[in-house]
């Protein structure tokens, strides 16, 4: 009783007190973003501790006695501003205040924290507060605090995202690489890979990132393309004084370390090969099969990079950024290679790749800041990446191959030595202006936003080798009089192979935004972009004399040799001549009978898009924004192609004219000041990629898969109807809850299916008249210990996303043809779960020792990688992934980091499920633990 | 400092040859043979010499005074009929899988021969090889076991990519009567080669009697589901598979002869659905084939003469086999590929058989427990077909 009674009196003297108060509020700016809000600011009474942050919208209030006193207002990486404040008892005073980054000796805690404030989570969040529509991003602060290395990364740790391991594949919400785009400053990336769309992720690496973000909802500036999401990839915007830092990193991986790693003859450390101005057929007859030494597997990567900033009188400023790393790895994976359809047509229990690869990144950046209102930025890219594989499948002998000719039952063995290149290069410019009616207007009465961008890809397999070898089994006894022969039912069951690709794409955008009032704003856009890509291939096959040629499978080319070649009619004792599909013209019927051929298979693709746009901001009160928009867009596909084993009927090209009109709502209804209700709609179309529509097969040692021109008939496309409802609630600086429900309802849908032909080619098809998605998704961020300043020490976070898919199937008919054995599916590439979580423990309370820990997890569940038409699918089963980051920044130059990935090592596994039976494996390995440690030198 | 300047060198030569060099030769193709040798070395005559290829839309019967070299793909279309005189050579340039005749769903070829008068297809090289050209493609309306079987749903052939299969088993394709084709079998893409004569859902309303496969890169007959009944047929020297069966055939195969030349697979392959696909009919191949005669070369060669697989069935009467390790080998284990189940079941048997130099009468890998004899039946006095009878004039040896 008595304790109340003190608590009742301590609190009315408090109440008795803050009547006597008064208070100072205001709003603090940043003047690096154009004077947005800066939230989490500090705004403090010189000598007291009277005071706190800012909020989310740049906001502060604090009370005190009256009186006259200094307010010191303070960011990390930013000038500290003092100014004078009367405070008079029961009065508000207001001060607004702009903050700058700053200048001099502070600037270094700018470099070395490589932190402005939209590459912040915390920022971000705002952002994402903030945003018209459903939009994730993870910044630079983010991506080092998690451990995460590049792009790839990035997107895992967002919810509904997961990642193939092993592969670039991106799945949003269950739909893959066709259903997803990939921009770079809002322009279109191309991807390295003929077989994908977007481009692999891996190659952004951190320091070219400011932010990555995807939109789940459609926005009218999107391209109609879209389906599960945009990547867009904001590239760094380096804004401080100057800055050179240096790091260099060492590991190994555990399944790789101690192996003796193998590689292509004729390429490069670097991931480069000098041999592509030569005639494939001279390659063929000057360089062997055999592959070569590839050296100890120890990882390293090397990184520099530099920034300037120069200011000039007219208050302009230029900041020039570059960055330039080298990256490469090794990788063992072992285990099982099966083609399985309904019978086991090539079964190799035992398999082995070796896998060198290299990433090389050169990237630099300029931007020019002419004023508060007007802003250009130019991007230039350069990307190299290279995978040298040896794979030796069926090495311990035991072997099948239902078509073998000596032996069925074991001693089947195929060698694959392949090297792929992939260069990129892109150049963009972009520009932001802003234009006042009056001067002193806090909002502009226009805004206007463009770029333009032009990229090339380069693409190379040059000179695959591939063997294939009966009765291995002889080659591991000790018996000299019985030996491994070469497989030869096909003359390209020993082949050498090349292909090229090449992508050009020239696209732009330009937004102008009219504010007409605080209540309306409007856009209006145009999207173009122009795309083609030329490909081709040839193939030289070794075609033996007869079936009993014995070969050494560890020295083919003590047979495979100039030697042993015969290149003209009747040539005695030699044992094989080289053919190809398209002797050069004129040689078809000759005494010659190796020589070299014209492409095998070719096609050029060409992609036109025009779009134009117009939508509105309509923010009626602070509760509510309303954007509808509707784009019109108008495309022109067309593939040409000149490809081998076709219909001759086939008129050998498709082309597609259609004009998309594409309505679209967002709606934002803010429940309170830190929660948020969202609802999107929006129709937008799925489009068939080149590599879809070429029929060209492109066959893999236990996989063939080929395009399907059909994809460009009616329909030559698949209409989407995108439906999202989210609330979000941003309970605290870096916390957040939000639920997000969606429904998608695609038509037509495009599906991967083993083809109604004789060869086991998987195909594309339209398989249905109707897919549909839905789904919930619940994301968690939270604060477990935050210190004094709020700071969170220890966070935790995690997403989870459920889905349910549906798709019905019919049998298709045209060029190619498939049938099902039932009438519905789930969607390929959908996992009905995916789950991500992270622990990050960052202490803040040593001087000069600023440690980040972070252990995050990831988990997708079995996903269909290919529909089965009569047979079971082909899944891919779930894999979890365990990653440890350590990073250490010792005084203020120096970091040294540490990393423990994919900690729990699990099974990649690809299986045929097999109705009422168990399923068959198709692929399994582990993909090893991989252990890093980095320093970084920052000058 | 000079030895800091030899160190630059040194580290910009590494990453140059690190950059991958080219070391690759200089190929220079020497051209004096090659004039000799043109498309069977004869001069073109405007006047007698015809090209075919693209389609043929309407009804023609070739003109027999004639030469018809076939250039690329030919194809019979729907409702037209290829009629082709008794005696005539046709002709394939050499220029590989492109080059071949094939008879659309609907469309007729008509080529009958006798034994004096046979009809060739060739290849135009003077130096011909197994592989010059394509083949002989004829595809119907018949029933396969890939598509369900009763609808007009169908397949697309392996080779050509064209459309076969259906409902209707008693469809007519045309008459190859006295027909021999050589050389055939050119690579059509990465595994797939043309056979001699691929029967593609084939239907028995055709007439297929006294057809010779003669070199053959690939398989001599293959049938692709379908019910054509096959008499008088003779594969010599093809290095794949002789005679095969898949997609759920069901026709007749009477008087069959098979030689195997020094490169070569197995004398039958069969199986009972295509594996590639899957069994959406529901049913097994299962061909009736009687009087077959297949000479390997030799038991100690570890060749194999007829390989059952993936469910097939079929009704074996009065067979020789000859010179081989392997004679008869049953393949496919589980639920989906019953193929022992046949032997259980009577689906699969071999009336009477008779075997000469062979090793291995039977192997077993069907999971499936079963005797030799429930599977076969030896008979001392089997002959096998009587080729040297009915395959005297016509064929090439």
């Amino acid at each position: 009783m008595r304790k109340i009674l003190i608590l009742a009196l301590i609190s009315f003297t408090q109440f008795i007190f803050a009547q006597n108060k008064g208070t100072i509020t205001g709003t603090v700016t940043d003047k690096e973003m154009s004077n947005e809000p800066l939230p989490f600011a500090n705004v403090f009474i010189k000598g007291t501790s009277i005071g706190g942050n800012t909020d989310m919208d740049g906001k502060y209030t604090i009370s005190a006695a009256p009186g006259n006193y200094t307010l010191v207002f303070s960011f990390v990486g930013y000038q500290t501003v003092e100014k004078p404040v009367k405070v008079e008892a029961g009065k508000t005073t207001i001060i607004n205040q702009v903050m700058a980054a700053s200048g001099g000796e502070q600037l270094k805690e700018v470099q070395i924290n490589a932190t402005v404030s939209k590459d912040k989570e915390t920022a971000l969040l705002l952002e994402q507060k903030k945003a018209t529509v459903i939009k994730e991003s993870i910044g630079a602060q983010e991506l080092a605090k998690k451990g995460v290395s590049d792009a790839a990364g990035a997107v895992t740790k967002i919810s509904g995202v997961s990642k193939e391991e092993g592969n670039s594949n991106v799945y949003v919400r269950g739909l893959g690489d066709r259903y997803l785009n990939t921009t770079m400053n809002g322009l279109t990336l191309p991807s390295n890979n003929v077989n994908k769309k977007n481009i692999d992720l891996n190659l952004f690496s951190s320091n070219i990132i400011q932010s990555v973000s995807i939109s789940k909802a459609y926005a009218s500036e999107f391209y109609g393309d879209f389906a599960a999401g945009n990547v867009n990839i904001t590239s760094k915007e380096f804004t401080g004084k100057e800055m050179f830092e240096v790091s260099v990193g060492s590991g190994v991986n555990s399944r790789a370390a101690g192996q003796n790693f193998v590689k292509s003859e004729g390429t490069g450390q670097f991931g480069f090969y000098g041999r592509y101005g030569s005639n494939p057929f001279a390659r063929v007859l000057s360089h062997g099969i055999d592959p070569v030494d590839g050296g100890a597997p120890i990882d390293a990567n090397f990184e520099i990079s530099a920034g300037r900033s120069f200011n000039f009188e007219d208050n302009s400023k230029l900041s020039l950024y570059a960055t330039a790393s080298f990256e490469r790895g090794f990788e063992y994976r072992e285990g099982p290679a099966v083609d399985f359809i309904t019978v086991f047509k090539k079964s190799f229990p035992n398999s082995k790749e070796y896998q060198y690869s290299t990433k090389t990144t050169v990237f630099g950046t300029a931007l020019y800041k002419i004023n508060d209102n007007n802003k250009l930025k130019y991007t230039s890219m350069f990307l190299n990446n290279s995978s040298d594989e040896v794979g030796y499948y069926g090495f311990k002998g035991l072997g099948e191959n239902r078509d073998a000719i000596l032996n069925t039952d074991e001693g089947f063995y195929q060698m694959n030595v392949q090297f792929n290149q992939d260069l990129v290069f892109v150049n963009q410019l972009t520009g932001d202006h802003k234009f006042y009616e009056n001067d002193g207007d806090k909002t502009p009465e226009l805004e206007v936003t463009w770029g333009i961008g032009y990229n090339n890809v380069f693409a190379h397999e040059p000179d695959r080798r591939r063997v294939s070898i009966e009765n291995y089994q002889f080659s591991l006894d000790n018996d000299p009089t019985t030996n491994a022969t070469f497989y030869n039912n096909n003359v390209f069951d020993n082949q050498r192979y090349f292909q090229r690709i090449i992508d050009e794409e020239l696209n732009s955008r330009v937004q102008i935004t009219y504010n007409a009032s605080d209540v309306l704003a409007l856009n209006f856009g145009y999207n173009g972009r122009i795309k083609t890509r030329d490909f081709e291939n040839i193939r030289y096959g070794y075609n033996f004399v007869s079936n009993n040629i014995e070969v050494d499978p560890n020295n083919i080319d003590s047979v495979i040799n100039l030697e042993n070649t015969q290149f003209f009619q009747n040539q005695q004792n030699k044992l094989f001549n080289i053919e190809v599909f398209n002797k050069i013209p004129g040689y078809a019927d000759s005494n010659f009978v190796s020589l070299p051929g014209t492409n095998e298979n070719e096609y050029n693709g060409q992609l036109r898009i025009h779009a134009s746009y117009v939508s509105a901001n309509i923010t009626p009160n602070d509760k509510w924004t309303i954007v509808p928009g509707v784009r019109l867009e108008y495309l022109d596909q067309r593939i040409d192609y000149d490809v081998i084993n076709i219909n001759p009927n086939d008129a050998g090209f498709r082309k597609v004219k259609e004009v998309f009109l594409l309505p679209n709502l967002n709606v934002k209804y803010s429940v309170t000041d830190d929660s948020n209700l969202r609802l999107s709609y929006a129709k937008t179309v799925s489009v068939p990629e080149f590599k879809e529509v070429a029929p060209f097969v492109y066959e893999d040692v236990t996989e063939r898969i080929g395009g399907n021109s059909d994809l460009l008939n009616d329909p030559s496309f698949s209409a989407v109807h995108n439906l999202d409802l989210k609330y979000e609630w941003f309970m605290s600086r870096g916390e957040l809850v939000s639920l997000t429900g969606f429904y998608k309802q695609i038509n037509d849908p495009v599906n991967l299916v083993i083809a109604n032909d004789a060869t086991g080619t998987q195909r594309y098809f339209r398989t249905g008249d109707q897919a549909e998605v839905f789904g919930a998704e619940l994301e968690v961020r939270k604060a477990l210990i935050k210190n004094e300043d709020d700071q969170t020490q220890l966070g935790f976070g995690f997403n989870f996303t459920y889905m349910h898919t549906q798709q019905d199937l019919k049998s298709t008919t045209g060029l190619f043809t498939a049938t099902f054995n039932r009438d519905s599916d789930e969607l390929q590439g959908a996992s009905p779960y995916i789950f991500n979580a992270n622990i990050d423990y960052s202490p803040t309370q040593f001087e000069n020792f600023k440690p980040i820990a972070n252990l995050v997890f990831s988990y997708f569940s079995d996903r269909i990688y290919a529909l089965g038409s009569g047979t079971g699918n082909i899944v891919q089963k779930g894999v979890p992934t365990l990653d440890f980051v350590w990073k250490n920044e010792i005084g203020k130059h120096f970091e040294v980091n540490f990393s423990a990935k994919n900690l729990l090592d699990p099974a990649i596994e690809r299986v045929r499920e097999i109705p009422g039976s168990d399923d068959v494996t198709l692929s399994k390995y582990n993909r090893g633990i991989n252990l890093g440690l980095g320093l970084k030198y920052k000058f | 400092m000079k030895n800091n300047f030899l160190l630059g060198l040194a580290i910009a030569a590494t990453i140059l040859t690190s950059c991958g060099d080219d070391d690759t030769a200089d190929i220079i193709i020497n051209d004096n043979s090659v004039t000799n040798n043109n498309n069977g070395g004869g001069t073109t005559n405007p006047d007698t010499d015809v090209e075919l290829t693209g389609d043929i839309a309407s009804s023609i019967t070739l003109d027999a005074t004639l030469n018809y070299t076939i250039t690329g793909p030919t194809i019979v279309k729907d409702g037209a009929t290829l009629t082709i005189p008794a005696g005539m050579v046709i002709k394939a340039a050499a220029t590989g899988a492109d080059v071949y005749l094939a008879v659309e769903q609907g469309g007729r070829i008509v080529a009958e021969g006798t034994s004096s008068q046979p009809i060739v297809f060739t290849s135009a090289s003077n130096t011909p090889n197994a592989g010059d050209w394509g083949g002989l493609i004829l595809l119907g309306k018949a029933p396969i076991n890939s598509v369900d079987g009763t609808t007009t749903t169908t397949a697309t052939s392996e080779i050509a990519s064209l459309p076969y299969g259906g409902n209707e088993p008693a469809d007519n394709s045309g008459t190859l009567r006295y027909v021999r084709v050589e050389y055939s079998g050119g690579k059509a893409d990465g595994q797939s080669e043309n056979n001699g004569v691929s029967f593609y859902g084939v239907g028995n309303g055709t007439i297929v009697d006294y057809v010779q496969v003669f070199e053959g890169k690939d398989d001599g007959f293959e049938f692709f589901g379908g019910t054509v009944n096959a008499s008088h047929i003779a594969v010599l020297n093809a290095q794949d598979d002789s005679i095969d069966w898949t997609e759920g055939y069901t026709g007749t195969i009477t008087d069959a002869y098979v030689k195997h030349g020094a490169s070569h697979d197995k004398g039958i392959e069969a199986d009972g659905f295509n594996t590639d696909v899957a069994n959406n009919g529901g049913y097994f191949s299962k061909p009736t084939v009687t009087n077959l005669t297949i000479i390997g070369l030799g038991s100690g060669t570890g060749n194999e003469a007829v390989r059952l697989r993936a469910g097939t069935q079929g009704i074996f009467n009065n067979v020789w086999i000859e010179g081989f390790e392997e004679a008869f080998d049953l393949d496919g284990a589980d639920a989906a590929n019953p193929t022992g189940a046949g032997v259980l079941s009577g689906d699969l048997v071999v009336n009477s058989v008779i075997f000469a130099d062979v090793n291995v009468k039977m192997k077993n890998d069907t999971g499936e427990t079963f005797s030799e004899s429930d599977f076969l039946t030896e008979d001392a006095n089997a002959t096998g077909t009587d080729f040297a009878t009915w395959g005297a004039g016509w064929t090439r040896q």
